[in-house]
C-alpha cells in the first residue's frame, strides 16, 4: 500500500555549515516524491544549500542557532521555506552580487534564481529572515 | 561532519602546481581545499591548475574559494586555470557569470598549457 506523503515537513537543523548536507538530503528526498526529473532534484537541492549558505554565513547573531527548512507540495508545486529566526543577512545585496571580491553570498543568490521558477526574500520578526523558493512541475 | 572531499597535490617540474578536487565541495569542506591551495602559493607557487573533473557538486561556497585563489595569483602576477570541470559545475560558472573570469579547460594538460602560455 503506497502511503501518501504529508503535505509539509519541517526540518529544523543547527545554524552550522556540517548540517547543510542534512538540508540537501531533506530537499532532494522531498523534490523525488513530486517526481521531478533527476536533474531538477539536484537544481532544487543546490538551491536550498544556497539558502541554508547565506543563513550560516552572513546572519550575524550569534543568539540565532537554528535553520527551520519547510518542504511543501502545493498543487504540483514544492514550497520550500529557509528561515534563519535571525536578522539575517543584508538584504540590500540581494541584487547586487560582486563575484569580483568572492563573495559566495554574491554568487549563490543567482543561483538561486536561475535554477528555480520564483525566489522571493522577506524578513518578519517573528521567522526572522526566510527565503521562499518555488519548483512547478 | 564535513562533506568527504578528497585532495591530491603535486607540483610539476616547471613549478606549476596542479591542485585535484575529488568528491563534493561545500560549505562545509571548502575551508579544506582553501587551506590546501593557500598553502602551495606560500611554497611559492604562482601558476596553478585546479582540476575538479572529480568534483561531483559544487556550490557557491566552492566558487567563493576559487574566485579568492584567482585574486590572490592575480596579485602576484600568476596565473590560474581550471579543469575537468562537468556539466553541472560548468553551468555554475555560466549562471555566475564567472566563466568570463576563469580559464576553463577541457582537461589539466589543456589548463597547463593555458597556465604556462
Amino acid at each position: 500500500m503506497k502511503v501518501a506523503a504529508p503535505a509539509k515537513v519541517e526540518l529544523r537543523i543547527p545554524r552550522r555549515a556540517e548540517f547543510v548536507g542534512l538540508a540537501r538530503m531533506a530537499a532532494r528526498w522531498r523534490a523525488a516524491q513530486l517526481d521531478f526529473t533527476y536533474d531538477v532534484v539536484k537544481d532544487i537541492e543546490l538551491a536550498v544549500a544556497e539558502a541554508c549558505n547565506n543563513a550560516v554565513e552572513h546572519v550575524k547573531q550569534a543568539s540565532c542557532e537554528d535553520i527551520v527548512l519547510c518542504l511543501g507540495v502545493e498543487d504540483r508545486r514544492l514550497v520550500i521555506d529557509v528561515c534563519d529566526h535571525g536578522q539575517g543577512f543584508d538584504l540590500s545585496r540581494i541584487d547586487s552580487p560582486d563575484a569580483q571580491e568572492g563573495d559566495a553570498g554574491g554568487l549563490g543568490i543567482p543561483i538561486m534564481r536561475s535554477v528555480m521558477d520564483e525566489v522571493d526574500f522577506r524578513y518578519d520578526p517573528i521567522m526572522g529572515t526566510c527565503v521562499r523558493m518555488v519548483k512547478c512541475r | 561532519m564535513a562533506t568527504p572531499l578528497k585532495m591530491e597535490s603535486r607540483i610539476e617540474e616547471d613549478g606549476t602546481a596542479v591542485l585535484s578536487l575529488i568528491g563534493e565541495v561545500d560549505v562545509s569542506n571548502v575551508s579544506q581545499a582553501r587551506e590546501e591551495a593557500l598553502k602551495l602559493l606560500e611554497g611559492g607557487c604562482n601558476k596553478m591548475v585546479v582540476d575538479i573533473a572529480g568534483v561531483t557538486y559544487m556550490d557557491s561556497s566552492g566558487l567563493g574559494m576559487l574566485v579568492g585563489l584567482l585574486k590572490r595569483l592575480k596579485e602576484s602576477d600568476g596565473k590560474l586555470a581550471i579543469a575537468g570541470a562537468v556539466e553541472r559545475v560548468r553551468r555554475l560558472f555560466e549562471i555566475t557569470g564567472l566563466q568570463q573570469i576563469f580559464a576553463l579547460r577541457e582537461d589539466v594538460a589543456a589548463a597547463l598549457k593555458e597556465v604556462r602560455s
